[in-house]
């Protein structure tokens, strides 16, 4: 009686001990629920109607009638969120990805868990929010070693094009657009919210089969949009504010819709 | 019989489960990081990065190990000595790589834990992502990220002690950080003779003693305790122009702010001359006949010394260096477990 009665008791707290041994804050892992599936956004980096050459072999025009090549095009795309019509459905967590065109495997974006339905648009953002800009060193898409963060004025760099052009007054004829800045504050945030509507078609994800939103990327819009922007007047930004918001509402426009695959 | 074992088996296994749920530290030793008595609340709270003696040792081999410079030549224990409270003794500016100077005096490190932003103009914004900076600079360490991080995987001891630290002897970014925020995180300078007699343990002499009441009434209001710093950044009327060094302006590109540095913290000050951004007083003397009789009129000059900076006389200038002295915190600089 008394020896089961303190077996009882010692067992309670050896149970208690446990639970409070678990300092994990893990979330379950999300459900995906029956016919959920991966999407994959395969991003095509072109300019005009070409694909781009990041190999600077090829020259393209600008609307300002200016040539130029282009030898690197990065951007980060996260936030990915698939809606219908105006309803949010789905939001991928911790969803980061840095597109490269020198490293063709980046620029199609898997989706994974995304649950069965019918979708009339997709959303992300173009750069990384402030939160992953102020909270130390992060790391996969978002490992400073991948090129894209400002040591001496620490954030994320969400977009790099850098080429060549005539046009440029640099001695060797380059131009580095380096495009960033999270804080609302003095008109220096740069991270822009990009809608990819299916234009009346429907992107359905039921179980396994892979489904695919091809989508454009035209490097031409970054020098037209909102705001013109031409190489001889601007061939070197690195750096918020000014020039740079005028490049991410540009860049904000860059993104078409080309198909969709069921 | 058989009652008393049943019942001291389970309570010693009581025991082991709950030894087992603390984090204790070795044994009574010195925590690596703990809040000093009248300190506020870090900054730098060690979340998802709790110290352990593994990634305290390895955040000290990489800040003294030049294998983050390009050419093997610069640690970051180059410019930043123990001696020296972690700044540079008598260096107005470092010699970083190939020997090329830098733009600004190195600045001492402890305490960090309590800063909200680094740098003498607040560019970096968290102390894991600090030493990213004078990695990439080209007149520091002139290195890039993806070499530190082949360097360290092909070496022979950083593997394990990643492994030791952290679990796993895959090198990322983020661990490489996090080892280091650890080591330099710890550093704690709590323990002046300042702070034996806020604690009631010793007495001031009677310069020093007015030399504390003239800092409290002339140079508080930047250099708040106990940290001696407000962590503000201003225009302390060194120059008129700020076309060399705009300071704050360069990060936030705010017109207002040229010519605004971050307000040191005082403690062991003796130890971290030259003083200024540019290392440009060599004596604290120097300084205070700088705020005195020195301030240069400009747009962005602090209000604080407008009306003709802080006048003092000979005897307040000297009462203020011996308060000056007491900041210095000899079981900081001589703490073995920071030493090289």
């Amino acid at each position: 009686m008394n020896t089961s009665k303190l077996i009882l008791a010692g067992l309670c707290l050896i149970s208690v001990s446990f639970s409070s041994c678990k300092d994990d804050k893990e979330d379950p892992a999300p459900v995906a629920g029956p016919g959920a599936g991966t999407v994959t956004i395969d991003i095509s980096n072109v300019a005009g109607t070409v694909n781009v050459d990041e190999t600077g072999g090829t020259f393209y025009t600008n609307s300002s009638s200016e040539s130029f090549n282009v030898t690197k095009f990065k951007y980060y795309i996260s936030k990915v969120q698939f809606y219908k019509v105006d309803a949010l459905i789905y939001e991928m967590p911790e969803s980061y990805f840095l597109v490269d065109e020198s490293n063709q495997v980046t620029t199609k974006l898997e989706i994974p868990d995304v649950p069965a339905g019918s979708y009339t648009s997709v959303r992300f953002t173009l750069g990384v929010d402030s939160t992953r800009n102020v909270t130390g060193a992060q790391t996969g898409a978002l490992d400073p070693a991948n090129g894209m963060f400002w040591t001496w004025s620490s954030g994320y760099i969400f977009f790099k094009l850098e080429g060549k052009s005539p046009a440029s007054s640099q001695v060797d004829s380059s131009y580095i657009y380096h495009i960033g800045g999270f804080k609302n504050a003095n008109n220096t945030n740069a991270i822009r919210e990009v809608e990819i509507d299916f234009l009346g078609d429907s992107l359905i994800v039921n179980g396994p089969r892979a489904a695919e939103i091809h989508v454009f990327a035209d490097v031409l819009k970054v020098f037209s949009g909102p705001y013109t922007i031409s190489l001889a007047a601007l061939n070197t930004q690195m750096g918020q504010g000014g020039n740079a918001i005028k490049i991410a509402d540009n860049y904000a426009k860059m993104f078409t819709f080309d198909h969709l695959h069921n | 019989m058989k009652r008393l074992k049943y019942s001291v088996g389970i309570f010693g296994l009581i025991v082991v489960l709950f030894s087992a749920c603390s984090k204790s530290e070795e044994g009574g030793s010195k925590p690596f990081f703990y809040i000093p008595d009248g300190f506020p609340n870090p900054v730098y709270k060690f979340q998802n990065n709790p110290v352990t003696p593994a990634g305290f040792a390895l955040g000290k081999k990489l800040f003294y190990d030049p294998i983050l410079s390009r050419d093997s030549t610069v640690s970051c224990g180059s410019c930043h000595q123990q001696f020296a409270a972690f700044a540079q003794s008598d260096h107005k500016l470092s010699h970083g790589i190939d020997n090329l100077l830098g733009n600004r005096n190195s600045p001492a490190l402890y305490n960090i834990a309590w800063f909200p932003n680094f740098m003498w103009d607040g560019g970096v914004n968290h102390l894991e992502v600090q030493p990213l900076a004078p990695i990439a600079n080209p007149v520091e360490m002139d290195e890039t990220m993806p070499n530190v991080l082949v360097k360290l995987k092909r070496s022979n001891s950083y593997p394990g002690m990643f492994e030791a630290a952290f679990g796993s002897d895959t090198i990322t970014t983020q661990v490489i950080m996090r080892a280091m925020a650890q080591f330099m995180g710890s550093m704690i300078s709590a323990d002046s003779k300042y702070d034996r007699y806020e604690a009631g343990k010793v007495s001031l002499s009677s310069s020093e003693l007015n030399g504390l009441q003239l800092f409290r009434a002339k140079c508080e209001s930047c250099h708040k305790e106990p940290l001696l710093t407000d962590m503000s950044f201003r225009n302390n009327g060194l120059d008129s122009y700020f076309i060399k060094d705009p300071g704050r302006a360069i990060i936030t590109s705010i017109p207002q702010d040229s010519g605004l540095f971050r307000v040191p913290s005082l403690r062991n000050v003796v130890l971290t001359f030259p003083y200024m951004h540019d290392g440009r007083f060599e004596k604290l003397m120097d300084v205070m006949n700088h705020y005195s009789s020195g301030i240069q009129p400009s747009n962005t000059l602090d209000p604080m010394l407008a009306a003709g900076g802080i006048p003092l006389t000979l005897s307040e200038k000297n009462d203020l260096i011996a308060f000056l002295g007491t900041l210095t915190d000899y079981t900081f600089i001589s703490d073995s477990r920071f030493k090289e």
